[in-house]
């Protein structure tokens, strides 16, 4: 569909243009329980011994005599009574009408004004304690929420936790213009929401993901919901998120993180979700790491998204022998990794259990006996991999006490500990939610990044080499936008004709349109024609209509290609290099001298 | 026996009970009009109303919208009769009794089918 806002998933190619664009309920009322409804049912108590008051006093000064200005004996009307009582009660106060009162009138209208007061008091004192109450407060934000939530007429993503990775993930694609409905289990985060600096309003909502009632509120049968992404620490949230996900909205992509491959298991049972496992992922990088680090720099540089910096280009050894502290899920992933790129491991681990694998040594890492028996002296690379940090960073102060020219990996599970991982020089550190932030970043910003990235490891280290030295060049060290552009009527328009021609280059169209001999500061990534993907294209490649190009640039470089693309008279120039007048009158004028 | 039960029970009953003293009798006499009594079913009425706030089930709906109608015809009726005495150089004659004393019947209208209603629940509740 050109144009159009939409997304891709790996093998859910195009699912998105839905023929139901309805809501789809889970429950018959979604609606948050009325506010007003609460109201009138705690104000009941109040009103009813204010209307009492109110109905004592007026009747009393109806039936209590007066006097008029004459002397004559008066009693008041029930209008009369009311007015007063009106004035009394709401503490204004005029004076006594319609005639100065008598002593009798005077002893019942003391003893109303108190009664009032205390009625009024009573009522408008409940009404404060209301507002004030937890249940009503939240029963108000429930029904904000959901009010805001389907009201978003833009597709939206809505997220499940909103920890380290929903964070990162949430500005990242809220970088992109994306929009974004939260749900967290912790009140404090979401109340964070409204710190954070996003472009757009992100609706929060602090609620159990696990009850599909709360995924409903937050949007999940809305129509324009385009995807859920399971983000929480906890597997057992996520697998029901991913299950309700699948049951609801079947043709719903869903991403789902995990760190165990059984639950990883279960939740592809229920559709097709994308599961992603940071220690595993982090394997396959560091394998790629060890294979080629400038297509690990690359893939890493692009997977950060927007305004990131270039990452240093680390080699870890590709031969010897490894230590790795921590046998855990983690520790048995790189195992495998490393071992399946040729490399001897010798694993560290308190909890392991003797003799069942050879390269097992089982006792505390920490105590210089057990490091003396994984002879770091002679080993080339280290892994701290406890889910401890503490841990860890003693860990890596040890090892390179014993052997300074290791090679360190740490595992970072906290965040406020980065600067002290920061501060230890890691030559590679494992963050699990920036793991999982970057790849669904990757797969979710535009689809032709993540083709990139799956195509660009094939194309080897030189390639990617070359690719990074070219983006550095043009874009410098920070990694500005990247972004789609097809080449079709609607989004090109100024271009139609041209493409059709068999004419256009690449080279040509990245023109600048205020001076053609010089080049704009784009760099093209990669061309997609009729499911065929070319990487790095180069400048003397011809385009064609229905290209879709994936670039990167400066915001200001892609507003001048913009410009290009979509003005007649700018692109003229940039294709040619004649002016062309823009304006109607002018071009009228021009063309007559001719 | 809820206590619930029998207070609105009671608010409900007196509201049509009182409304209808008032509005029997020649329409356009207004000896045979008690304003008192009109103020009492004013009052009456509002807390009646007042009871049924919060009530979420259908028939408390019914109720409470029942209850408004009530409300507003005899506060129309009340306004009316305010009219007549303090405004119009007339005063209370038979042509504006008869607007007010309509009015209450109006509500009084209302005032049954909340009756009728409340013998409806009553009938149909059926304690397991």
């Amino acid at each position: 569909m050109p144009g159009s806002k939409r997304w891709w998933l790996p093998g859910r190619d195009e699912q998105r243009p839905r023929e139901a664009r309805r809501w789809t309920r889970i429950a018959v009322a979604v609606q948050g329980p009325p506010t007003v409804f609460l109201i009138l049912r705690r104000m009941r108590a109040p009103l009813i011994v204010l209307i009492t008051i109110f109905a004592v006093s007026v009747l009393g000064l109806t039936l209590i005599p007066g006097r008029d200005d004459a002397g004559q004996p008066a009693r008041m009307g029930f209008f009369d009574a009311f007015y007063f009582m009106s004035y009394t009660a709401t503490t204004i106060g005029y004076g006594e009408i319609p005639h100065a009162f008598t002593g009798a009138q005077r002893l019942w209208v003391t003893a109303t004004i108190y009664l009032t007061v205390i009625g009024w008091a009573y009522a408008v004192g409940s009404l404060l304690t209301l507002l004030q109450d937890r249940a009503f407060r939240q029963a108000l934000a429930l029904q904000r929420f959901t009010r805001t939530v389907a009201r978003l007429r833009e597709p939206f993503l809505l997220i499940t936790g909103y920890g380290q990775t929903g964070r990162l993930l949430g500005r990242e694609l809220d970088a992109l213009g994306r929009r974004l409905v939260v749900i967290d289990t912790d009140a404090e985060r979401v109340d964070a929401l409204d710190i954070d600096a996003y472009r757009c309003d992100v609706p929060g909502l602090a609620g159990d993901a696990r009850n599909p009632r709360t995924l409903e509120h937050a949007g999940l049968g809305h129509p324009y919901c385009e995807g859920v992404l399971a983000l929480t620490d906890d597997d057992e949230v996520n697998l029901a998120v991913t299950m309700t996900a699948a049951l609801v909205r079947p043709e719903l992509p869903v991403i789902a993180r995990t760190v165990s491959p059984a639950v990883e298991h279960r939740m592809a049972a229920f559709g097709s979700p994308t599961v992603i496992n940071p220690f595993d992922r982090y394997g396959d990088h560091l394998r790629l790491a060890l294979r080629a680090p400038a297509s690990y720099q690359l893939m890493a540089w692009l997977e950060s998204g927007p305004g990131a910096e270039l990452p240093e280009r680390s080699q870890p050894p590709r031969a010897g022998r490894w230590v790795l502290c921590g046998y855990g899920r983690f520790g048995r992933e790189l195992t495998e990794d490393l071992q399946a790129e040729g490399l001897t491991v010798t694993a560290v681990d308190i909890r392991a259990e003797a003799g069942t694998e050879p390269w097992v040594i089982v006792g505390d890492g920490s105590e210089p006996h057990v490091m003396a028996a994984a002879d770091l002296a002679h080993a080339v690379g280290f892994v701290a991999g406890t889910d401890n940090d503490t841990t860890n960073l003693s860990l890596v102060a040890a090892a390179r006490h014993i052997n300074p020219e290791l090679f360190v990996v740490s595992r970072q599970n906290r965040p406020e500990t980065a600067p002290l991982f920061a501060a230890m020089r890691i030559d590679s550190l494992l963050v699990p939610a920036e793991v999982v932030a970057h790849e669904i970043y990757a797969q979710l910003s535009t689809p032709l990044l993540w083709r990139f990235l799956r195509e660009m490891p094939a194309l080897g280290d030189e390639w990617a080499r070359a690719m990074v030295e070219r983006l550095q060049q043009h874009c410098g060290r920070r990694l500005p936008g990247l972004w789609r552009t097809t080449l079709d009527a609607s989004e090109t328009p100024a271009l139609h004709r041209w493409l059709c021609d068999g004419q256009a280059t690449l080279g040509d169209l990245l023109r600048h349109p205020d001076d053609r001999e010089r080049r704009l500061g784009i760099v093209p990534l990669l061309i997609l024609r009729d499911g065929r993907a070319t990487l790095g294209p180069a400048d003397d490649d011809v385009l064609r209509a229905g290209d879709q190009i994936l670039l990167a640039g400066q915001p200001w470089e892609q507003r001048a290609l913009l410009n290009t693309l979509t003005i007649d008279a700018v692109s003229r120039y940039v294709r040619y290099g004649h002016r062309v007048p823009s304006s109607w009158i002018w071009r009228r004028l021009t063309r007559s001298n001719r | 026996m809820s206590l619930e039960k029998v207070v609105f029970g009671f608010f409900v009953l007196l509201a049509a009970t009182l409304n209808f003293g008032f509005f029997i009798g020649d329409l356009a006499d207004p000896r045979l009009h008690n304003e008192y009594e009109l103020f009492a079913a004013v009052v009456v009425n509002l807390i009646a109303t007042v009871l049924k706030f919060g009530d979420r089930t259908q028939i408390g709906a019914v109720h409470l919208a029942t209850s408004l109608v009530a409300d507003l015809q005899l506060i129309a009726a009340t306004l009316a009769w305010t009219w007549a005495t303090q405004v119009s150089a007339d005063g209370l004659n038979g042509e504006s009794m008869a607007a007010v004393v309509s009015l209450s019947g109006g509500a009084l209208l209302a005032n049954i089918v909340s009756v009728v209603l409340l013998v409806i629940e009553t009938v149909s509740f059926q304690r397991r």
